[in-house]
């Protein structure tokens, strides 16, 4: 719809405009148009413009004129009025607040913003004017300041009639005409650009304000870059996130001054440059993933870990990327965290990897000095109640070689009021935060110390204790350089886990230690220190026990002497492992040395200790074992044996058969009464007595596709000399085992001296 | 390998029997699982409680104790205790230790005692 009068003149642009005008009115009216265009330009404040623009028609144009604008609930208001008289400004503006036009009514504003088309009332008569009042005083004041001749042009922008333009000539003037009509259209339509710009330029900045407002309190940190890398915009969190005070801090510094304020790592802690971040890559074209970064703030040591997304922001013009927006998510908590978890799970890993401790606290302290800070020194307790480093680390080694130089020369005594030695004696762990020249000349025991220490560098200190469950074994300490991150409270709370966790493996590792020399004190109580020798006979024993150092085995063996020449060869089997296990193996043999004081028969000696298990413990500990009586008779030897649930000995050679003797009898212990028999046999020369516990062949079940055949191996290996012998089927019984025997193996060998063989020989 | 695959012991009541069926390997690491398995039948009203060692592949002295504490408790509740014969190796376990001459032995769970 355009605003032309009825002949339809086009009325696009200001030149065809004029060129209706009448000629002698030219001039001004050019003038006019000009000007309204620099007040249109001028200002975006539209009641000032508006004002502007209606006041630019007087008095050429009008005696009075009105812009009257709709809006968006319909209802019509005024918003600029200027007159020639100053009264009569004031007195319309004054009618229209009290009578506001009836956006439906009559009144020629109405009509024409409904409309969209233009009125030119030319000589107004009563009737006219009566159309016009919305009320007695609007009448009154119309007739009072005489209005005589009107045009009403509607202000339409895209489309949508705004409102209405009018200019009132009062009486005394000239009435309006078709060419007034054209230029009053004319301004019209330019106030109507003008409103619109206006409003949409309100609207705007309305939707920016939100947005920024939005922008500013968002929880993510957020910043504007352009391809200078100078930061045009920084909310509120990312100032927070940077640790500055105001947005000028960053908006003023110049392209990367900001990054310099801190190391920037990524996550495998390699330096990251400024043309790596990832809005430099946008601005050069190449695709920018989202970037896990971990920043420490140089001047505090904060450490903040953050993952980096840029989204390019484009020129709506040019489709150009003008700038980036940067979005910082703080993932610090969580990312801290998940590596204090991975840390411990690693400090798990090098606990359980060593019972030896010295080597573990070095891993340790190598893993923490990595991960946690920059050094890390581990100290115990000695036994003799001093202090005692026994490890430290630092990746440069010429740290280290301080470190060490100030423990040689300075180590703490436990009397100290603080540091590891506090920590240690309260069991209390200590963080130590931005400590300062004077702390540390307080600390210093002498210059040189002083020296020392601020060589170190130290800014943060945390001390934890090397906590067991009932004692405190030492001290964890970790320490940052002024060039490393700051411990905080939450490193505070590794290390503490750290400290309780190496201190409970150490004691176990220590208590493990403990319970096998105690083990192998024990074991040494169950079996002979030594064999005897005995006149006329070769004996030897081998013995494996199961496990490592701290079980302690159910297999037993003995030899002594008894009554007048005879020797007791024993070995035996306590059912079980342990303690329990080793008291009834202690039971066993002490009670058979001490009733072959009084007994000789071995049947006899057996159910005499069937009875003190018996009375021992009713259960049953059960007990297998063999004894045999042995009288050497000058190349031979005179065998009683007597066997209580324990495999048959094998008398071995000198052919190449190995026959078990025997009978078998009641095992020991479980259930009464025992059957015990006993057999005599001949032990010649070049013949040995194989005695064996059931390790020996219950050891080939791990593979029963191998049977250990125990006749045949002996039979093989019997002219070998005795002990090699012993080891030769040990050996066999253990790769038959695949090298892990379930149970103790035990073996005892009984031969003629050769000596003694040789002595009968020559007697011949 | 835990007790649970080393050991089964399956559970079934007779006309006036409890019969342990054993299968698997009955050592150290398995007779807790015999121990609890009687243990848990105290209060079966039977008057015989057989162990069907019959699918017993292996045995220690630490399984042949656990056998005879069976045998102790299965005694003490007034009950007759049998077992079948187990495997060769079996055997020959309790024939070594002669405790053999101290158990009933049917030849099948359900077979009539003597």
């Amino acid at each position: 719809m355009d605003c032309a009068p009825d002949r339809g003149a086009s009325l696009a642009w200001a030149g065809s405009a004029v060129s209706e005008v009448r000629a002698e009115d030219r001039d001004w009216a050019i003038a006019l148009l000009v000007e309204a265009g620099s007040v249109l330009a001028s200002s975006r404040d539209l009641t000032t413009t508006l004002d502007g623009v209606a006041g630019l028609t007087i008095p050429l144009l009008a005696d009075l004129c009105v812009i009257d604008l709709r809006d968006e609930s319909g209802s019509i208001s005024e918003l600029a009025v200027a007159a020639a008289e100053p009264g009569v400004a004031s007195a319309l503006e004054d009618l229209r607040r009290r009578f506001p036009l009836d956006a439906d009514g009559e009144h020629p504003v109405a009509r024409v913003i409904r409309t969209g088309r233009p009125e030119l009332l030319a000589d107004m008569g009563t009737d006219e004017l009566d159309a016009f009042s919305q009320a007695p005083p609007h009448m009154e004041f119309m007739l009072g300041t005489g209005y005589r001749s009107v045009i009403i042009a509607p202000l339409v922008a895209a489309g949508h009639t705004l409102g209405a333009l009018s200019t009132v000539r009062l009486a005394g003037g000239e009435s309006y005409d078709e060419g007034d009509l054209v230029l009053v259209c004319e301004l019209a339509r330019r106030a109507a650009l003008a409103i619109e710009n206006a409003q949409l330029y309100t609207e705007a900045q309305t939707v920016e304000q939100r947005l920024e407002a939005v922008l500013r309190n968002l929880a993510e940190a957020i910043t504007v870059v352009d391809e200078q890398g100078r930061t045009v915009f920084a909310n509120q969190a990312a100032l927070d996130l940077l640790k500055l005070d105001s947005p000028e801090q960053l908006t003023s510094a110049e392209p990367g001054a900001t990054m310099s304020r801190f190391l920037v790592l990524d996550e495998s802690g390699r330096e990251l440059k400024l043309e790596e971040m990832p809005a430099r890559r946008l601005f050069r074209g190449e695709p920018a993933e989202p970037l896990l970064v971990r920043n420490i703030v140089r001047a505090t040591g904060e450490e903040r870990w953050v993952i980096v997304r840029a989204s390019p922001i484009l020129d709506p013009d040019m489709g150009r990327m003008r700038y980036v927006a940067n979005v910082f998510e703080n993932v610090t908590p969580v990312k801290r965290a998940q590596l204090a978890e991975a840390f411990m799970a690693q400090a798990s890993r090098v606990l359980a990897s060593s019972m030896d401790y010295a080597d573990t606290f070095r891993r340790i302290a190598r893993l923490a000095a990595g991960e946690l800070a920059d050094w890390c020194a581990v100290d115990v307790l000695g036994e003799n109640g001093a202090l005692e480093r026994v490890a430290v680390h630092h990746d440069d080694p010429s740290m280290l070689a301080l470190a060490e130089e100030l423990d040689r020369r300075y180590r703490p005594t436990l009397d100290e009021h603080t540091g590891v030695p506090e920590v240690i004696r309260t069991g209390e762990a200590r963080i130590f935060n931005d400590i300062t020249a004077e702390a540390l000349a307080t600390y210093a025991r002498d210059e040189e110390h002083l020296r020392l220490l601020r060589e170190m560098g130290a800014r943060d200190v945390i001390i934890v204790p090397l906590a067991a469950p009932a004692r405190t074994l030492g001290a964890i300490t970790l320490v940052s350089s002024r060039t490393g991150r700051k411990l905080i409270d939450a490193d505070l709370d590794v290390a503490v886990r750290l400290g309780r966790r190496a201190g409970t493996a150490v004691e176990s590792a220590r208590l493990y230690t403990e319970r096998s020399r105690i083990a192998r004190v024990l074991q040494r109580a169950l079996l002979p220190d030594s064999l005897p020798e005995i006149p006329g006979l070769e004996i030897a024993a081998s013995y494996r026990p199961v496990g490592e150092l701290n079980e302690v085995g159910g297999d037993f063996y003995d030899v002594f002497e008894c009554g007048d020449g005879g020797w007791m060869l024993v070995i035996g089997d306590v059912c079980g492992k342990g303690p329990e296990a080793a008291s009834v193996t202690a039971l066993a043999r002490h009670t058979l040395r001490a009733v072959a004081m009084l007994e000789e028969r071995p049947a006899r000696m057996l159910e005499l200790l069937h009875r003190t298990l018996r009375q021992q413990d009713p259960n049953g500990q059960m007990c297998t074992v063999c004894l045999v009586l042995v009288r050497a008779l000058g190349g031979r030897a005179e065998l009683t044996i007597a066997l209580a649930g324990h495999p048959r000995p094998l008398l071995v050679g000198p052919d190449e058969c190995a026959r078990p003797v025997g009978d078998a009898g009641t095992v020991l212990g479980i259930v009464d009464p025992v059957t015990i028999s006993e057999v005599r046999e001949d032990l010649q020369g070049r013949q040995t007595l194989l005695l064996f516990t059931d390790g020996v062949p219950e050891a080939a079940r791990a593979r029963p596709e191998l049977p250990l055949e125990l006749d045949r191996l002996s039979a093989r290996a019997r002219e070998l000399p005795l002990a090699g012998m012993l080891a030769r089927i040990e050996q066999a019984a253990v790769a038959s085992a695949d090298g892990h025997p379930q149970d103790d193996i035990a073996l005892l060998g009984l031969r003629i001296d050769g000596r003694a063989r040789g002595l009968e020989s020559s007697g011949r | 390998m835990s007790a649970e695959e080393q050991l089964r012991i399956a559970t079934r009541q007779g006309p006036d029997r409890l019969i342990f069926e054993l299968v698997g390997e009955l050592d150290m690491a398995s007779a807790a699982s015999l121990r609890d398995a009687v243990g848990d039948a105290r209060g079966v009203d039977v008057g015989v409680v057989v162990l069907d060692l019959r699918g017993l592949s292996f045995l220690d002295s630490t399984g042949l104790k656990a056998i005879f504490a069976a045998r102790s408790v299965v005694i003490e509740r007034s009950q007759r205790f049998a077992v079948t014969p187990g495997s060769a190796a079996v055997q020959r376990l309790l024939s070594l230790t002669r405790l053999d001459e101290h158990l009933e032995t049917i030849e099948t769970p359900d077979a009539v005692l003597a």
